[in-house]
């Protein structure tokens, strides 16, 4: 049995003597964020998507490379499971638009539907912890089977909520990303950067407090549309779309500076060099696969530039498109974050 | 043979004058409203505009799709008229999950040996509070502050002309009941002047 292959990716780094200034282009971020998605959400989070949706999957991407070892070894069940869940799920997923407008269903049987891929989601997310928990004896994970269950459960009560649910929480994921990369590679940052966490809620009150009582944003044209029934605007009707347009922008646009900034600038310095191939360990490893990572960062590039031209010619489209195959880096993005846990 | 025919048209001739008692079908659209009748709730926002010369009701077409779906009688969009739970066997399915989420909650609280036995009273008291709050809250989805909270200070901002936001219940009532207008009635308390009993 090939034994697994252990990679210190990430060395912890010295301490800086900069925290304060870490902490205070956090803090900046986090109200400039907040301040620009509540003064024009719609206008701000077009030209936000189009300029960052890309890039920071390509980031991600390069991430979950930097990540992945290079022998899965005793990991084998868990990666197995979790690719194969990936890409079960983004299937289904990516299918369901093509199944909805051959089918004619009622909307009840569609809530079926939909509350199934998340239960699907949710016992695939279970089956991970739990393989993931085997290596890791002295966690007690045991108490995610009621939360699970739980979570199965109001799944089912109302489906499209669940679904809503899952597009606030993944900008947060982010936060947890960087919260245990800062704990490897920045232990002297972490503590500060879990204060500056403190903002966040009290950032989010100010927002929902200011702008429950503003106006719906008017969705005359089908992007503006879009982008309002992204944010839950037909799911709650009685909140103001403004509201929940800004708030989910806030979180995207934290999302996205999460891992085109920091986590590619925050660590080794060897690891800044993003474009460089042989900064991945995979592809670094005598036993790496070198022109394999090259081809799928050179194929991802194509990706972007095919994603800024889709956008330039027909943005609510490519829109569309966009944020239905995304799901794969949100599905992607589990696996990986356990695997730092 | 004569008797026959004669039969015949008896029956022939009487098929209409007999048929003629019968109510002929009524489509559901045509169903006259005799009682007032909850259609579904939704928000309600009132606004001034000084260039206007007419009052106006806007509303979407999403929203008059589920109009026309209630009256008719179907679900309509599920997420407007509430989301939570209106299929029974999404409930049920639900119910089941969140029976063994409790239970096994339950068990797992029982057998962990790093609570003591007042914590395991407290944790299970508040693991039966946080269950019948979400039971209250998923049965009454419009649990919460009362609807007239966001409508209190609909007059002060119409005398400044801002927008004033809040819930909204649609009704059909009967034509005697309005005469061939709307009514919308806001939930306003009468305020007393500053002296006054």
């Amino acid at each position: 049995m090939q034994s697994a292959v252990e990679l210190r990716t990430w060395p912890r780094a010295r301490a800086l003597p900069n925290a304060r200034v870490f902490v205070a282009i956090v803090v900046l971020c986090i109200i400039a964020s907040a301040a620009f998605a509540s003064w024009l959400p719609l206008q701000v989070s077009i030209v936000t998507v189009f300029l960052f949706a890309g890039p920071h999957n390509w980031f991600e991407l390069r991430y979950f490379l930097m990540r992945l070892p290079v022998r899965f070894g005793r990991s084998r069940n868990f990666f197995l499971t979790a690719f194969a869940g990936l890409g079960v799920l983004t299937l289904a997923y990516v299918s369901l638009p093509f199944i909805y407008n051959a089918a004619t269903w009622s909307e009840e049987a569609w809530s079926t539907v939909i509350a199934t891929w998340n239960t699907s989601l949710i016992v695939w997310l279970g089956a991970l912890i739990w393989l993931r928990s085997k290596q890791k004896p002295r966690a007690n994970w045991g108490w995610l089977i009621p939360l699970g269950l739980a979570l199965c459960s109001l799944n089912w009560l109302g489906p499209d909520f669940f679904s809503l649910a899952i597009v606030y929480v993944h900008p947060l994921i982010a936060l947890w990303f960087l919260d245990r990369h800062l704990r490897r590679t920045r232990p002297a940052w972490s503590r500060a950067y879990r204060r500056c966490l403190y903002l966040l809620p009290l950032v989010l009150v100010g927002m929902i407090w200011q702008l429950s009582q503003t106006s719906s944003l008017a969705d005359s044209n089908g992007l503006f549309w879009r982008i309002t029934q992204h944010s839950g605007a037909e799911v709650l009707p009685q909140v103001s779309s403004h509201m929940l347009v800004s708030v989910h922008l806030f979180l995207e646009m934290l999302h996205y500076a999460v891992w085109i900034v920091a986590l590619p600038l925050i660590g080794r310095a060897a690891s800044r060099r993003f474009w460089d191939v042989k900064t991945v360990p995979v592809a670094r490893h005598p036993k790496g696969f070198p022109r394999l990572v090259a081809g799928v960062f050179v194929v991802a590039v194509i990706a972007v530039a095919a994603l800024w031209f889709g956008f330039s010619i027909d943005y609510a489209t490519t829109r569309d498109v966009y944020f239905t195959v995304a799901i794969a880096h949100v599905l992607a993005e589990a696996p990986f974050l356990l695997r730092m846990i | 043979m004569k008797a026959l025919l004669f039969a015949c048209c008896v029956v022939l001739f009487n098929a209409p004058v007999t048929s003629a008692d019968l109510k002929p079908p009524t489509k559901p659209a045509e169903q006259k409203v005799t009682e007032t009748k909850y259609i579904l709730h939704t928000g309600l926002e009132i606004a001034t505009d000084p260039k206007a010369y007419e009052a106006k009701l806007q509303i979407s077409q999403s929203q008059l799709q589920s109009f026309r779906a209630a009256l008719d009688g179907s679900p309509g969009n599920p997420a407007v008229v509430g989301g939570i739970a209106v299929s029974a066997p999404r409930t049920i399915i639900a119910g089941l999950l969140m029976f063994l989420a409790v239970s096994i909650a339950g068990v797992f609280l029982a057998r962990s040996s790093s609570f003591g036995r007042t914590q395991k009273a407290l944790a299970a008291i508040v693991l039966v509070a946080v269950l019948l709050g979400a039971a209250a809250i998923i049965t009454r989805g419009n649990a919460g502050p009362p609807g007239s909270y966001r409508w209190r200070n609909l007059p002060q901002a119409l005398a400044k002309g801002e927008p004033t936001v809040g819930g909204v219940d649609i009704e059909v009532v009967p034509d005697d009941q309005l005469s061939g207008r709307m009514r919308l009635i806001i939930p306003l308390k009468k305020q007393n002047s500053p002296g006054e009993e």
